[in-house]
C-alpha cells in the first residue's frame, strides 16, 4: 500500500474521467429535475415534496433489494411505488385544490414534505442505510489508465434511455398527447371529452416516479438517509429555474451545465464550489429571465 | 410522560385517600413534595446532513434519563430533557436555546451537536447564566480562544482525536499525508491540529481541501486526492458526508492506493457503508469494545433496551451526563455557580474510564482510542478493534492550547 503511488494522472486521464464524473452526476440531476419541471409545466403546481419523493425512491430501492435481492427488480419497484404514492396525493389533496391560487400548492407540497419524511424516518429509522452498487456494475474499467467506477458509466446512459423514452412517450402515444395538450389549454381538453384530472393524476405520479428513479440510482452513491431530501430540492429548482419552468430539453441542458460546473469548479475553485450553480443562475436569469428554454420570458 | 392532570388528579386522589389507605400516604407526600425536576437542554441537529449524529445524541441523553429516573433522579429530583431539532443551523440553535432558557428556565445545556453551533451558542452563556457541558463538539477554540467560564467538554476534542491519530503515525511509514475535512468549524479546526502534528513529526503534509456539508459527490475530491500522491488520507467528517465520501472512495479503489486514516470513526458509518469502511484507521470518541466493567454493564443495558451496541456519540452523552450528574451532586444544586466550581474540578471513572475535568481550560482529560475497521463473524458490517489507547496527559493539548508542543 502506498509503494506505487506518485504517479501523476495524465492530462487527458483528468478531463475524461472529470467529463465522465460530470456527466453521472448529470443522469441524477436529470431525473429529479425533469420530474419537477413536468409538473409544473402541465399543472402550474411548485412541487416543494419533489426531493422528499426523491428520498422515498431511495428507501423503498432499499427494502425492494433487500426482500428480492436485485437491484434491477427495485428500479423498477421504487419509481412505481412512488408514483403511485405521488398519483394518489394528488388524487386526494391537491385535486381539491385547483381552485385556489398558486400559494395554497406551496403550503400543501412543503406539509406533505414534512410529513413523508417524518413517515420515512418512522418506517425505515434515522439511520442512513447501505445500498450496495449491484454486482454487474460493481467494478471498475481503465480510463487512460485511471480506475473508474462501471456504476458511474452506467448513470449517464440510464439517463439517456429514460430521456428518449421520456421524450418518445410525449410525442407518440396518446396519453403523451394529451398530457401535451393539457399543458397548451386545460378547458378545451375537457370540452373534447378527455378527464383532465386523469392526466393530472398521471402528470404528478410519472413527475413523482422520475424523482424516485434519481432516489433508486443515487443511494449506492450515497446510502439512503434522512437528510438526502433537503440537499437535493436545491438542486432540482435551480436546474428548473436554469432550464426553464416546464422545459422537458431545458431540464436536461441544465442539468448537464450544472453538473460540468460543480466538478471542475470543486476541482479548480473549491472554496466557490458552492457559489458557481447560483452563478450561473444568476446569469440565466438576468439573460433570460424565462430560463435557457422558457417560454413565458 | 406523565401530563399535568395525570399528576394534580393522582396527588388530589392521594391526599383524599390519605387517611383511609395506609398505601395512598406515601404516594401522596412524594408526589406532593417532589421539587422542580431538573431540565436539560438538548437542541440537537436532529436533522440535515448531521442527523445521524444528532439522533445518537437523542438515544444516549434519553437512555441517561431513564436510568437516572428509574432510580430516584438526581437531589430527589427528576430529570426533564428538553429536545428540539436544529437541523444543524446555528441561528435555529441558538433561538431554540434562548427558548428554552426563558420559556421552561432551563440553564443546563447538552448535546449541542455542531461545533458551529456550539460558537455561536457559547457567547450567550453568560447572559442565559446556563452551563453547558459539551457532549460532541470537536472544535479546539472552544476550550482555547472561545473558552467561557460557563463551557465545559466532557467529549474527546478534535485536537485530542488528531493527537491519537498522529501519536499513532509516529511509527507508521507513512510520509506523505494529504487531509479532507467538511467545511466547518471543526473540519478546520481538526485538520489545523493534524497539519502541525505532521511537522512536528518531520513529515510531509502534500495538501487539503474542505468539502461543504451536504455534499452527494466527491468525485473531484477523490480525483484531487487521488493526483496529490499521497501514502495515507486523513479525513474528517461525520454524518451522511462521510458515508458517501467513504462509499465513494472504495468505488475508485482510492484504499488501495491511500490507507485511509480518519479523526473518528463512529459504528453508524460502518453500518452504512459496509465493507467499503474495511481497513480504515482511526481515533474514536467512544467505541463499544472497551474493556471495562462500566462499559461492560452500560453495553448491556443498552443492548436490552435498543437490542444493539451503543454507537459512539451515544457513549459520548452518556459519559458527558455521568460528568454533570457528578457536578450537580458535588453542587447539591443546579445553581449555575454552584454547579460550575463543581464541575471545574470534577473527575468520575465512567464507560471510558477516569475522566478528570481541568479547572484550566474545562477540557475533561480522558483516555485516547484508536481503532481499526475489521470483519467480525457474524456481524454483517465491519466493527472497530481497538489497535492503541494512549493515556489522557499524551492525548490532551495544554491548558488553552489547541496544538500540542512536542
Amino acid at each position: 500500500m502506498g509503494g506505487q503511488s506518485g504517479q501523476p494522472v495524465t492530462l487527458l486521464a483528468f478531463f475524461v474521467t472529470q467529463s465522465l464524473n460530470a456527466l453521472s452526476q448529470a443522469a441524477l440531476l436529470f431525473f429529479l429535475g425533469v420530474g419537477l419541471t413536468l409538473i409544473f409545466g402541465i399543472m402550474r403546481i411548485v412541487n416543494f415534496a419533489h426531493g422528499t419523493f426523491y428520498m422515498l425512491g431511495a428507501f423503498i430501492g432499499y427494502t425492494a433489494e433487500r426482500v428480492t435481492g436485485s437491484f434491477w427488480i427495485s428500479l423498477l419497484v421504487a419509481p412505481f411505488a412512488v408514483g403511485l404514492v405521488g398519483a394518489l396525493f394528488e388524487l386526494g389533496i391537491l385535486r381539491r385544490l385547483y381552485r385556489r391560487d398558486a400559494s395554497a400548492f406551496l403550503m400543501v407540497t412543503f406539509g406533505l414534505a414534512l410529513v413523508l419524511g417524518e413517515v420515512i424516518r418512522l418506517a425505515w429509522g434515522p439511520d442512513a442505510l447501505q445500498v450496495e452498487t449491484p454486482p454487474a456494475l460493481s467494478g471498475i474499467v481503465l480510463l487512460a489508465g485511471e480506475p473508474f467506477p462501471v456504476y458511474r458509466l452506467f448513470l449517464p446512459g440510464a439517463g439517456t434511455l429514460v430521456a428518449l423514452a421520456l421524450w418518445q412517450f410525449l410525442e407518440r402515444t396518446r396519453l403523451g398527447l394529451l398530457i401535451r395538450a393539457t399543458s397548451q389549454n386545460a378547458e378545451m381538453v375537457h370540452a373534447l371529452g378527455t378527464d383532465v384530472n386523469l392526466v393530472r393524476s398521471a402528470v404528478f405520479g410519472i413527475g413523482c416516479g422520475l424523482a424516485g428513479i434519481g432516489g433508486v440510482m443515487a443511494a449506492p452513491l450515497v446510502t439512503a438517509s434522512i437528510g438526502m431530501a433537503a440537499t437535493v430540492i436545491i438542486d432540482a429548482f435551480v436546474i428548473v429555474i436554469i432550464g426553464g419552468m416546464g422545459s422537458f430539453l431545458g431540464s436536461l441542458i441544465a442539468a448537464v451545465l450544472v453538473a460540468f460546473v460543480q466538478v471542475f469548479g470543486e476541482y479548480y475553485l473549491p472554496d466557490l464550489a458552492l457559489a458557481f450553480m447560483y452563478l450561473i443562475m444568476l446569469l440565466v436569469l438576468v439573460v433570460r429571465p424565462g430560463g435557457l428554454l422558457g417560454k413565458e420570458a | 410522560m406523565i401530563s399535568q392532570t395525570g399528576m394534580t388528579r393522582r396527588r388530589v386522589a392521594g391526599l383524599a385517600f390519605a387517611g383511609a389507605a395506609g398505601l395512598a400516604l406515601p404516594w401522596g407526600i412524594r408526589r406532593g413534595i417532589a421539587a422542580e425536576p431538573i431540565k436539560i437542554g438538548m437542541p440537537l441537529a436532529l436533522t440535515g446532513p448531521l442527523g445521524s449524529v444528532g439522533q445518537q445524541l437523542k438515544r444516549g441523553g434519553e437512555a441517561w434519563a431513564k436510568v437516572q429516573n428509574a432510580e430516584g433522579g438526581l437531589l430527589g429530583r427528576q430529570i426533564q430533557l428538553l429536545i428540539e431539532d436544529t437541523a444543524g443551523n446555528p441561528a435555529d440553535c441558538v433561538r431554540k436555546a434562548q427558548e428554552m432558557v426563558e420559556r421552561d428556565g432551563c440553564n443546563i445545556f447538552t448535546g449541542i451537536t455542531l461545533s458551529s453551533e456550539a460558537l455561536a451558542v457559547v457567547p450567550k452563556l453568560d447572559e442565559w447564566n446556563a452551563i453547558f457541558v459539551s457532549s460532541d463538539n470537536g472544535d479546539g477554540k472552544l476550550t482555547a480562544g472561545a473558552l467561557v467560564p460557563n463551557f465545559f467538554r466532557a467529549n474527546i476534542s478534535a485536537p485530542m482525536g488528531a493527537r491519537a491519530v498522529s501519536l499513532y503515525l509516529r511509527q507508521s511509514k507513512f510520509e506523505k499525508f494529504y487531509a479532507i475535512g467538511m467545511d466547518y468549524a471543526w473540519g478546520h479546526s481538526s485538520v489545523g491540529v493534524f497539519e502541525s502534528e505532521i511537522k512536528h513529526a518531520n513529515k510531509n503534509l502534500v495538501g487539503s481541501v474542505f468539502s461543504p456539508i451536504g455534499t452527494k459527490d466527491f468525485s473531484t475530491y477523490i480525483t484531487k486526492i487521488r493526483e496529490a500522491g499521497a501514502d495515507a488520507l486523513y479525513i474528517v467528517m461525520a454524518g451522511d458526508d462521510f458515508n458517501a465520501f467513504l462509499g465513494q472512495a472504495a468505488q475508485y479503489q482510492l484504499p488501495e492506493k491511500v490507507q485511509m486514516l480518519t479523526e473518528q470513526m463512529e459504528l453508524s458509518l460502518l453500518r452504512a457503508v459496509g465493507d467499503a469502511a474495511l481497513g480504515l484507521v482511526g481515533s474514536t470518541r467512544y467505541c463499544f469494545t472497551l474493556d471495562n466493567p462500566k462499559n461492560r454493564a452500560f453495553v448491556a443495558l443498552w443492548q436490552k433496551e435498543h437490542n444493539t451496541v451503543p454507537d459512539t456519540f451515544e457513549g459520548e452523552q452518556w459519559q458527558a451526563l455521568q460528568v454533570l450528574a457528578a457536578g450537580i451532586e458535588k453542587a447539591k444544586s443546579t445553581d449555575t455557580a454552584q454547579l460550575r466550581a463543581a464541575l471545574e474540578t470534577v473527575a468520575i471513572d465512567d464507560i471510558k474510564g477516569p475522566v478528570a475535568m481541568r479547572k484550566c481550560d474545562h477540557q475533561a482529560v480522558q483516555g485516547g482510542f484508536m481503532v481499526k475497521a475489521v470483519k467480525q463473524e457474524g456481524t454483517a458490517h465491519p466493527v472497530p478493534e481497538i489497535i492503541a489507547t494512549y493515556p489522557g496527559d499524551k492525548t490532551t493539548p495544554p491548558c488553552n492550547k489547541e496544538t500540542f508542543e512536542d
